[in-house]
């Protein structure tokens, strides 16, 4: 397979297509002035070709705030794209449409892998996803666009995810999740007087869960939300942990970017060596794949200002293209199979 | 607004048929999650037996390890007892070397005695030989006096035989004679009491070797009793190194008991960490199934909508 990529940073389709021929997979990366017209633009273009896309910057040498981004496969490839609908209530209510394109794409757990852009509400969609998926021993990679809406097939949707199944017909697939926290102390909290609709944590072991977050890191309430860059929760899962960031604070409790849940067992997380981490990733994909065809990504955006802040973001997308043909966006959330984690870094290797 | 318009494109744009597909995609998919949690609390209740059965095994280790506990406080009763017994035979072994030492000032003392009396025998020998010279020089004038009145009898006997008659001569040669017999007599006094001073030196001296053999005597009994002294100072030693032993022997016993007690602490600490391990399976599922409720919840909450969704068309 080839993984295409075109940009233009003053937003102009025609340019980010240059070069591009008979796609079986077409994924748009754009701002929301121009969003619609690309989304038209692009289904005029290459009519019929399955495709995806939201509003959001990408990257593949270089990062492209407020252009235009297009990543596309080809060449041994079949793919197929759809939207799953009403995705803050019932995305359920489409998951038909998911079990027909499985079916139609064929492909297994080894050789194919789900790619998602969602407009929001992402953890009962992904769910909803991943109970089709799980069937065929799918995995998914993706992440939230900006502006609560996303495109499918030349339509742009609110309040949905948008989904590309692709089959790698040349080779394997395979999706990786990178977390360059670990944990910070022993502590271990059990959520409580959470909010699930509003992303509310309200407790933990009991306390205030700003006040805890305060008296461990010794920060002021203004302080808390750009904390949360080096500092974040995480919700342990198994093995897993899944990178919980904060998005403000609400009287005692504190609102967060991922759902949490009463029971939830939590942990504070510390900065590690992301450059170290960055390099032991790539050297895994390298173990795992000694040919690769394509490197397809989502980084957070709070990862995208961390490593802006630390300019480190250039040399990462340098680090990142030893593995190749790498390309991806910035996400508002990252997808991982069936968990929705922020602050992290999640990619498909196609071989 | 942004989004509002719908424009016409090359994929067809797909509407539901109202069913109830998703309803039962939703109670498959809670089935599986059923199902799922089933096995995770299998797992978990196999973890939890895992933990009690590792927590039996340190109960019992506890009972065993306070066995070896009690064992090794016998061994430090041997250890303190053998200790005494040291105690005891440093004892012994300092009175001995005590008594030791008294016997060897005893003995100093008397062989300064012993010496005192040496020196008092050769003085009183000195003073013998001085007497028999006193005697050998009036034998010496007895034997001059003896010459004389031997010549004085020849010469009375010749003149006896000149004369006949004429006794004068005689009787002067008597009275010589006389006179040499008072001398004799008196040289006989002297040596008599030279004699009698010879007798006193020798009992004295006599007295001196007495004393001396007594002296001696008391510096053999006291160098007997000396002997006596290192004797009990060996045994004393041989007994300690017989108690050095016997600690040794127990201190040996509680290196194998220790060593024991350490073997006892590695299988503690095994089955510890077979708990820490268990109880980290049974954590690893309780926030696996923290997910799968989460799943399961955001798939019930889809039901409600769906439902008044199906009921607003039919």
């Amino acid at each position: 397979m080839k993984q295409f990529y075109g940009m233009s940073q003053r937003g102009n389709l025609d340019e980010a297509l240059q070069g591009l021929s008979h796609p079986q997979l077409i994924m748009l990366l754009s701002n929301k002035e121009q969003f619609e017209r690309h989304v038209a633009e692009l289904e005029e273009r290459f009519p019929g070709v399955p495709s995806i896309g939201c509003i959001g910057m990408c990257y593949q040498t270089g990062i492209v705030e407020n252009g235009v981004g297009v990543i596309a496969f080809s060449d041994g490839v079949s793919a197929a794209a759809n939207v799953l609908e009403n995705a803050s209530t019932m995305p359920v209510k489409y998951i038909q449409r998911m079990e027909q394109d499985l079916q139609a794409v064929g492909g297994s757990d080894r050789d194919t892998v789900c790619i998602d852009f969602c407009s929001g509400n992402d953890a009962c969609v992904l769910t909803t996803i991943y109970t089709a998926l799980r069937q065929r021993g799918i995995s998914l990679v993706g992440g939230t666009g900006d502006q609560g809406c996303v495109s499918a097939n030349g339509r742009i949707y609110q309040d949905a995810v948008a989904y590309a199944l692709v089959h790698n017909q040349n080779g394997r697939v395979k999706t990786y999740k990178e977390n360059i926290y670990h944990q910070l102390g022993n502590h271990r909290f059990i959520a409580a007087a959470t909010d699930r609709t509003n992303y509310i944590l309200g407790t933990l072991n009991g306390k205030s869960a700003k006040q805890v977050y305060k008296d461990i890191l010794h920060v002021s309430d203004q302080e808390i939300l750009t904390r949360t860059f080096k500092n974040p929760f995480g919700k342990i899962n198994g093995d897993d942990t899944c990178i919980i960031s904060i998005k403000d604070v609400r009287g005692s409790a504190l609102a967060c970017f991922r759902q949490v849940n009463d029971s939830d067992i939590l942990i504070l997380l510390e900065l590690g060596d992301y450059r170290a981490i960055v390099q032991d990733t790539i050297r895994q994909i390298c173990t795992d794949f000694p040919r690769r065809s394509a490197v397809f990504s989502v980084n957070c955006l709070f990862r995208y200002k961390l490593f802006s802040e630390q300019g480190y973001m250039q040399n990462y997308l340098r680090d990142m293209s030893a593995l190749g043909n790498h390309a991806g966006f910035v996400g508002y959330g990252e997808h991982y199979n069936n968990r929705f984690v922020n602050q992290s870094m999640t990619c498909v290797v196609f071989e | 607004m942004l989004f509002g318009k719908k424009r016409p494109y090359s994929h067809p744009v797909q509407e539901e048929a109202k069913s109830l597909y998703p309803v039962l995609h939703v109670a498959g998919s809670l089935k599986d999650y059923q199902r799922e949690l089933v096995k995770k609390e299998v797992a978990s209740l196999w973890e939890l037996s895992q933990v009690g059965a590792s927590f039996s095994g340190v109960l019992e280790e506890g009972d065993q390890f306070q066995e070896k506990l009690q064992g090794l406080g016998a061994t430090f009763s041997s250890i303190s007892l053998a200790a005494e017994q040291f105690g005891q035979v440093r004892g012994e072994i300092a009175m001995a070397v005590s008594d030791a030492r008294s016997q060897m000032e005893a003995l100093g003392h008397t062989s300064v005695q012993v010496q005192q009396s040496y020196e008092s025998m050769a003085e009183t020998f000195a003073n013998l030989e001085a007497a028999i010279k006193g005697i050998q020089i009036t034998m010496g004038k007895i034997v001059s006096i003896a010459d004389q009145t031997n010549i004085l009898a020849i010469n009375a006997s010749i003149e006896a035989a000149r004369a006949g008659a004429e006794g004068r001569g005689f009787s002067i040669v008597a009275t010589q004679v006389k006179k040499l017999a008072e001398e004799i007599k008196e040289l006989t006094g002297e040596v008599d009491s030279g004699v009698n001073d010879v007798q006193d030196r020798a009992n004295e001296l006599s007295q001196s070797i007495a004393e001396s053999q007594q002296t001696l005597g008391q510096g053999t009994g006291i160098v007997t009793q000396a002997e006596e002294s290192f004797g009990k100072i060996t045994a004393a030693a041989d007994g300690a190194v017989d108690v050095q032993d016997g600690i040794t022997g127990v201190i040996g016993e509680s290196q194998m008991e220790l060593q024991t007690l350490c073997q006892f602490f590695d299988q503690i600490k095994q089955q510890y960490q077979k708990v820490v391990t268990h109880i980290r399976s049974a954590s690893r599922l309780g926030t696996t199934k923290s997910a799968m409720f989460e799943d399961m919840d955001n798939m019930i909450s889809q039901l409600p909508p769906l439902i008044r969704d199906l009921e607003s068309d039919s």
